[in-house]
């Protein structure tokens, strides 16, 4: 790589780019957490993640309502999107044909070019009806036997079930494309000896396509994971703010994401209320930087 | 036909099924979207400045003009920095822990959730910065998603300097040219069409972000103004508009439909929505366009 240059000031120029780049993000990262430390210090790490009560004038902040919100969502929200997603990458590599492949390819980038504040119109004043008049109400007197589905929600639908369906909408794109190019990866040998052996088309995909680009497919996951958990406009519009932790599919929650953009713009200039909203930043922002991490060990693309 | 093949056939045709969904929602969502719309899409909505209105709504013409300008000052404000990074990692750094590290911080940097980026710029550039950036104001909400889209136009940046083929500048290091000119005369054109699509992709992003901008740009009824004024509170007195003034965006102006539902219609917020998606589907086709541009030449 080092050949001799004659000139330097490229390099140099280069890489201050790549300094001020990471200047930026280290600068980023501290601020958060700089102003998040006064309220971890305050209220202790474990108490603030665990405690239930969030009250400004009293000075004590506990992020079990947001958190467990935050949670719940996430993991319905994935529950909808993988199968959906995986399936479809499955059809677009083993069975569409390439005229099929490239008629939904810019198709379903369509839908990440939705932005998602439109997401959150759309479920609010599209989708919430239809939940809260047909969909909540007929899978409540068919599912209802089961603690899960048990008490619809609000009439305009607003709640955990409206909020995943929409962030499961948001998240297939990232899914699908993913893990149709780590199938797509998987070596033709490998099939081959799948259908010498005899085994069927879908004996082959579920026996060793799948297994083969697992790595792939898990980090599409991890990805759409992060996309939904730090996802803001749409879920504030569809998600509610119920100071409880969803426990069934039609209740509403609160989520990390809704709680900061509900209350920074009141508590901005004032320093502990301020500085407990930096905190429930702090630990969006630390579970997303882990998930990065964790991407990067299982080896996908980010 | 027997177990193994009936297994095999619901398999295919679930993931037929999903694939039918993902279209079918695809449809229902971009069909409601213009059906929605339509009873407010009108010239006059687009294009005339929302001041000219009683309250919110009735126009979008502010935020259309304030998106345009918002998405292509951050792209102006992210690109050197983020091509010039890409460059570097990919020609001038020796793969090594450090260049791992910058990595990991792009990559953290790109899965960042949209609003801890905007408490930060709320913090950083709305409060703490005001004298100089004029508090919620075009300059701070262009910083804000520079950051944001930096790390979008780096990957691909980054990704097309890989697609450079080696024996291009293998053959240009033989001729005698040093690495600058290697890089300035080969390796940028041969990867330009790959970065362009990233500055255009970085632009789109920009274009639809909502959380950021609210935190950092503010909301204004009023078209963009282009002069300088006196200003107590700011540094050196002055204001520079538009860049020390609040700036519309048409995310904000979907938002309102949301928060102001007595003043702004639901058809209103779909026609921004409408609009909206509009102005990022130019920008994806554009996209297209320098892809398929590369493919022929």
């Amino acid at each position: 790589m080092s050949r001799k240059s004659k000139s330097l000031t490229p390099e140099y120029v280069f890489s201050s780019c790549t300094v001020l780049t990471a200047l930026v993000t280290l600068y980023f990262i501290g601020f958060i957490f700089y102003f998040a430390y006064p309220t971890f210090a305050s209220q202790g790490f474990i108490n603030f993640i665990t405690g239930s009560e969030w009250n400004y004038s009293e000075n004590i902040y506990g992020i079990r309502i947001f958190l467990g919100g935050t949670v719940v969502l996430t993991l319905v929200t994935l529950m909808l999107a993988v199968p959906v997603g995986v399936f479809t990458g499955v059809f677009l590599s083993e069975f569409a044909s390439p005229r099929v492949v490239s008629i939904m390819r810019p198709l379903i980038e369509l839908l990440v070019g939705i932005p998602s504040v439109v997401y959150g119109v759309f479920g609010l004043f599209v989708l919430g009806p239809i939940f809260g008049s047909y969909v909540a109400p007929i899978t409540v007197s068919i599912l209802g036997f089961l603690p899960f589905f048990q008490d619809a929600g609000s009439e305009r639908g607003v709640g955990l079930a409206l909020a995943s369906t929409v962030l499961a909408i948001m998240i297939l794109p990232t899914i699908i494309s993913i893990s149709e190019d780590s199938i797509r990866s998987v070596k033709r040998e490998y099939r081959e000896a799948s259908f010498a052996l005899g085994a069927t088309h879908w004996e082959t995909i579920s026996n060793v396509v799948l297994p083969a680009s697992s790595k792939g497919i898990l980090s599409a996951v991890v990805l759409g994971m992060m996309r939904a958990m730090g996802e803001t406009m749409a879920v504030v519009m569809l998600f509610g703010s119920a100071k409880q932790i969803p426990t069934t599919f039609f209740s509403s929650g609160y989520a990390m994401t809704s709680k900061i953009l509900n209350d920074i713009g009141l508590h901005i200039a004032e320093e502990t209320s301020r500085s407990a909203l930096f905190a429930v930043a702090a630990v969006l922002f630390a579970t997303e930087i882990l998930f990065v991490g964790l991407a990067r060990v299982i080896g996908g693309k980010l | 036909m027997n177990m193994r093949h009936l297994k095999g056939k619901f398999f295919i045709s679930l993931s037929y099924l999903c694939a039918i969904f993902v279209l079918l929602a695809l449809v229902f969502i971009l069909g409601n979207i213009t059906i929605k719309a339509l009873p407010s899409l009108n010239m006059h909505f687009i294009f005339t400045s929302e001041s000219n209105e009683p309250g919110y709504g009735g126009a979008i013409g502010n935020a259309v003009v304030g998106t345009i300008i918002i998405s292509l000052f951050s792209t102006l404000l992210a690109t050197p920095v983020a091509v010039g990074t890409a460059i570097y990692l990919k020609r001038y750094a020796n793969e090594g822990p450090l260049v791992r590290i910058f990595r990991f911080m792009i990559d953290v940097l790109s899965g960042t959730p949209s609003i801890v980026l905007g408490v930060f710029g709320l913090m950083l550039l709305v409060f703490v910065m005001r004298e100089i950036t004029g508090g919620f104001s075009l300059i701070s909400g262009s910083i804000a998603l520079a950051i944001l889209i930096l790390p979008v136009i780096e990957r691909a940046s980054e990704e097309a300097i890989d697609r450079v083929h080696r024996d291009l500048e293998d053959a240009s290091y033989a001729l005698g040219a040093t690495k600058w000119d290697t890089i300035k005369h080969i390796t940028i054109p041969s990867a330009l069409s790959g970065i362009l699509t990233g500055i255009v992709l970085g632009t789109g992003r920009a274009a639809e972000e909502s959380a950021v901008v609210i935190l950092t740009a503010g909301y204004t009824q009023f078209f963009p103004e282009y002069k300088v004024a006196a200003s107590e509170k700011l540094l050196f007195g002055i204001k520079v508009y538009p860049f020390q003034d609040l700036v519309a965006t048409l995310p904000l102006a979907v938002y309102h439909s949301f928060e102001f539902p007595h003043l702004v219609s639901v058809s209103e917020g779909f026609a921004a929505a409408f609009v909206l998606i509009f102005i990022v589907m130019i920008i994806n086709a554009v996209t297209r366009l320098i892809v398929w541009r590369r493919r022929i030449g």
